[in-house]
């Protein structure tokens, strides 16, 4: 029997999650709050690539390896696949998820009473903080990816491109 | 409940329309009377500045929830004095009122969020609706990581996918 756990549970736990590490934890030091998201995430994708490799033979290549995360591990975690798949055959991949879960409910309102009388609209403080907040947000599947593929003996550094929301771009690129 | 005006000093206001935009205005409170929401899409005359109104808007509802309670016929239950706090889902409470130039339908959820709409007098039932709406308030505003418990909604998203949906109630 599949095990089965609540979207809306695991969706408000990495809200809190996320939410804990930059305003409780680590409030002034966002920097660190990132690599401590991170490294959850790294945990996490590293115990599900075991759990979802279990029945597969091993990966031949990178290309493979970087398929399976885009189609059965992405499948596992969001009931669908990675839109879209491109690489530069030189070690870097982008994923492209044109509706990314995590992200389909964040949104801010950009009109000027957003923001404090004090403070533009125009400025870059008004629009860095709303910036970093959804950033924060994808360090963790950024850790997944990282973990999953660093548990496929593959070394990578993983970033996130969120400039059309809700879309989301993952880039991989493989250390050598 | 209705309350019926004189038609000479305030019409009834033209039949609605079958393409919809029969949505005055909205407003969203939290338990503590926080007015959270207020969307506006057909307000030609106002007489308060916001406060006032959201103030207004409160203290009818409690009045209203308060009254309606206290002269429930079936319960038995002893209702305590008339203005009495009741807490959501306690006691009969009322889901719309009609005047000659406006329906204000309204609805608690269990957690105390209040939803009130003003539409044409002519528009049915919007029990569903609220509901519906409600459930917006919950995926849009409640799962969006950026928004913080008790401050005022300023959800992109939640704010076009109401819009969508108000324009639709016919």
């Amino acid at each position: 029997m599949v095990r089965e756990v609540s979207e809306s549970c695991v969706d408000s736990l990495l809200t809190e999650m996320v939410a804990c590490y930059c305003n409780r934890f680590y409030a002034n030091k966002p920097e660190l709050a990132a690599r401590r998201i991170e490294a959850i995430g790294y945990q996490v994708g590293h115990q599900l690539s075991e759990r979802y490799t279990m029945e597969r033979p091993r990966f031949t290549d990178h290309l493979e390896a970087i398929k399976f995360i885009c189609k059965d591990f992405w499948s596992e975690l969001f009931k669908k696949q990675i839109d879209n798949l491109k690489t530069n055959h030189r070690g870097t991949f982008v994923l492209q998820d044109n509706k990314f879960r995590w992200l389909a409910r964040m949104s801010i309102d950009p009109s000027t009473d957003n923001v404090s009388p004090l403070e533009d609209i125009t400025s870059p403080t008004a629009e860095s903080k709303a910036a970093q907040a959804m950033s924060m947000h994808l360090y963790f599947p950024c850790g997944i990816i990282r973990g999953a593929l660093s548990n496929l003996g593959i070394p990578c550094a993983v970033s996130a491109d969120i400039s059309n929301l809700p879309a989301c771009s993952f880039v991989v690129r493989i250390k050598a | 409940m209705q309350f019926f005006g004189v038609s000479e000093i305030s019409p009834s206001p033209p039949a609605p329309t079958a393409s919809g935009n029969n949505g005055h205005m909205m407003y969203v409170f939290n338990r503590n009377g926080v007015c959270l929401l207020y969307r506006e899409w057909n307000r030609p005359l106002r007489t308060l500045d916001a406060q006032q109104d959201h103030k207004l808007m409160f203290g009818l509802l409690f009045s209203l929830k308060s009254l309606t309670a206290k002269m429930d016929p079936t319960s038995a239950v002893e209702k305590g004095n008339l203005g009495m706090l009741q807490l959501p889902g306690q006691g009969c409470s009322f889901h719309s009122f009609c005047t000659n130039t406006y329906k204000l339908s309204f609805m608690e959820s269990p957690s105390g969020i209040k939803i009130i709409l003003v539409t044409h007098p002519r528009t049915g039932d919007l029990r569903e609706s609220l509901k519906y709406i409600y459930n917006l308030y919950v995926e849009y505003v409640v799962k969006n990581p950026l928004y913080t418990p008790g401050s005022p909604i300023r959800c992109e998203l939640f704010n076009t996918t109401l819009d969508q949906y108000v324009r639709g109630i016919a």
